[in-house]
């Protein structure tokens, strides 16, 4: 954006680009502001808006030739949470009216909210694709989550941990940011190893969760304890359960 | 900050595709006008930078015209001729070639906020926003190198034997000076995309470039050395010509050499400055 334009100026330039008359360019420049809630702020420079109209004003600035494809690069990120729900009506909104956004995001919960289809990347290379039904299904119906971050050594327990429940054939997935290791399970007999798994390794868990599965647990399983998994700081936020 | 439903409508109908635009994209000349005027309006709402940009060659002129008065008369300077007349000329070409870093720098300024970026995924060609960019810094120059001479002849008497024909002169060579170095300088610009950079490199080129010229005294009074630095430098060619406009002196062919390299330049900048903005 021009920080010294206003919001309303960005946005008659960019329909005047596109080839709008004078008039026709205010009044899509006015809709677009009345839309996005901007209207208030039409007249100041861009430079004083907050993150989150700025943020409304280039998605409105996207939207002036009414495009039939957009790619939005993280629109999301750093947006308080109520801007962020606006952007996410917004996308829902484009969507349904048969525009096809391609967007791009570190938060796996905005792709299962507003994803058909979605591209898991990790470490530059494309890990699973497909609905994200069709990427839960992946890993198991759910996942049963041991944190020890009241052990004395919370790093030396997960490892500890992790190892145990590997030996009995389960497949967990350590999480040592937050003391904790994920083990996706598929009945009520794999809980019970979990549990003993810990228990035999003579540990003693913090906190027991059982959850079904989020689209961080498909990253976590899909890119392994390994590769790529640090570099991605989305895999380790783990929304509510 | 709730978007409710109506108001959804709005903006959604609209965009979809089914309302498809009939807009045809636009004009050249309508894209360099838009792009121009919205430079332009940047002076307008923010005029420290006109004024900041004013304030070194008012230093100069001040300074200078003060320090270097009792050159004339000596046996290199040109007989007859005030120091003041001797040093607008100079001035002029000075401010055209500041200008025509600040035409750099605000490119920069474009390239990092996002605003070319945008630019770049529209169906407008970005040879159109280089040129906007070098119309708006023309037309600012325009207006910096006309409050100068205002200013030296209210102030500074400055009254040069070339008369009103031979300043003009003067400023349009100055103007074309800036213009071809700004083009340089836009390359530049699409290439480092760092004005603090573009800044200290312009000032280590120019502020040499300056002295080591005729800019302001005259070539035979320097020592042999930095004579002959300034034979070799393209500033003493164009400041001549600026001041042989000026003082009503028969300029020879140096305007044309002149507008000689500044072609060159600006051909050669926007050679390298358009794959430069595409660059992402």
């Amino acid at each position: 954006m021009d920080e010294q334009l206003s919001g309303r100026d960005n946005l008659r330039l960019i329909a005047g680009l596109l080839g709008a008359r004078r008039q026709e360019a205010a009044a899509r420049a006015d809709e677009l502001l009345e839309a996005f809630e901007l209207s208030g702020a039409a007249g100041r420079p861009a430079s004083t808006y907050s993150g989150g109209m700025r943020r409304r004003l280039d998605l409105a600035a996207s939207l002036v030739g009414s495009p039939e494809v957009i790619f939005l690069d993280e629109p999301t990120t750093g947006l308080d949470p109520q801007a962020r729900l606006a952007v996410w009506d917004t996308i829902a909104e484009l969507t349904s009216e048969g525009t096809t956004v391609l967007l791009t995001t570190q938060y796996l919960d905005e792709a299962d909210r507003l994803a058909d289809s979605i591209t898991v990347l990790a470490a530059g290379r494309v890990v699973a694709s497909g609905t994200a039904a069709e990427l839960k299904a992946r890993v198991g119906r759910r996942t049963v989550t041991t944190s020890f971050t009241k052990d004395r050594d919370p790093a030396a327990a997960v490892t500890t941990a992790a190892a145990a429940i590997a030996a009995t054939g389960l497949e967990p997935v350590t999480d040592p940011g937050r003391g904790s290791v994920v083990t996706p399970v598929t009945d009520a007999h794999d809980v019970t190893t979990v549990i003993l798994a810990i228990d035999r390794a003579g540990l003693e868990a913090t906190e027991l969760r059982i959850a079904e599965p989020t689209l961080d647990d498909v990253y976590l399983s899909l890119a392994g304890p390994g590769a790529g998994h640090a570099a991605y700081p989305a895999a380790a936020a783990r929304t509510a359960a | 900050m709730t978007m409710t439903d109506t108001q959804r409508t709005t903006v959604v109908t609209p965009a979809g595709p089914v309302a498809s635009r009939n807009w045809r994209g636009s004009s050249l000349a309508a894209r360099i006008r838009l792009l121009t005027a919205r430079s332009l309006r940047t002076l307008v709402t923010d005029p420290r930078s006109v004024m900041l940009a004013l304030l070194q060659p008012v230093i100069l002129l001040v300074l200078f015209s003060q320090v270097f008065k009792s050159l004339a008369g000596t046996s290199s300077f040109p007989a007859g001729v005030s120091y003041i007349d001797y040093l607008v000329p100079a001035i002029l070409v000075n401010t055209a070639m500041q200008s025509a870093l600040v035409s750099g720098v605000g490119l920069t300024t474009d390239l990092t906020n996002g605003v070319v970026a945008r630019f770049r995924a529209m169906p407008i060609w970005m040879g159109s926003v280089l040129t906007a960019r070098s119309v708006t810094d023309l037309i600012r120059g325009l207006v910096q190198l006309g409050v100068i001479i205002v200013l030296a002849v209210a102030v500074f008497r400055f009254s040069p034997a070339g008369g009103v024909p031979g300043v003009l002169g003067a400023l349009v060579l100055a103007m074309a000076v800036s213009w071809g170095l700004g083009w340089v300088f836009l390359a530049a610009a699409t290439w480092l995309r760092n004005a603090e950079l573009m800044q200290s490199i312009g000032f280590l080129v120019m502020f040499p470039l300056m002295f080591a010229s005729s800019a302001f005294v005259p070539i035979a009074g320097l020592p042999g050395w930095l004579q002959a630095v300034a034979h070799v430098n393209p500033l003493t060619h164009a400041i001549d010509a600026a001041r042989d406009l000026t003082l009503g002196h028969a300029a020879g062919n140096t305007p044309l050499v002149t507008a000689g390299l500044t072609v060159t330049l600006a051909a050669a900048g926007f050679t390298a400055a358009l794959p430069g903005i595409r660059r992402p």
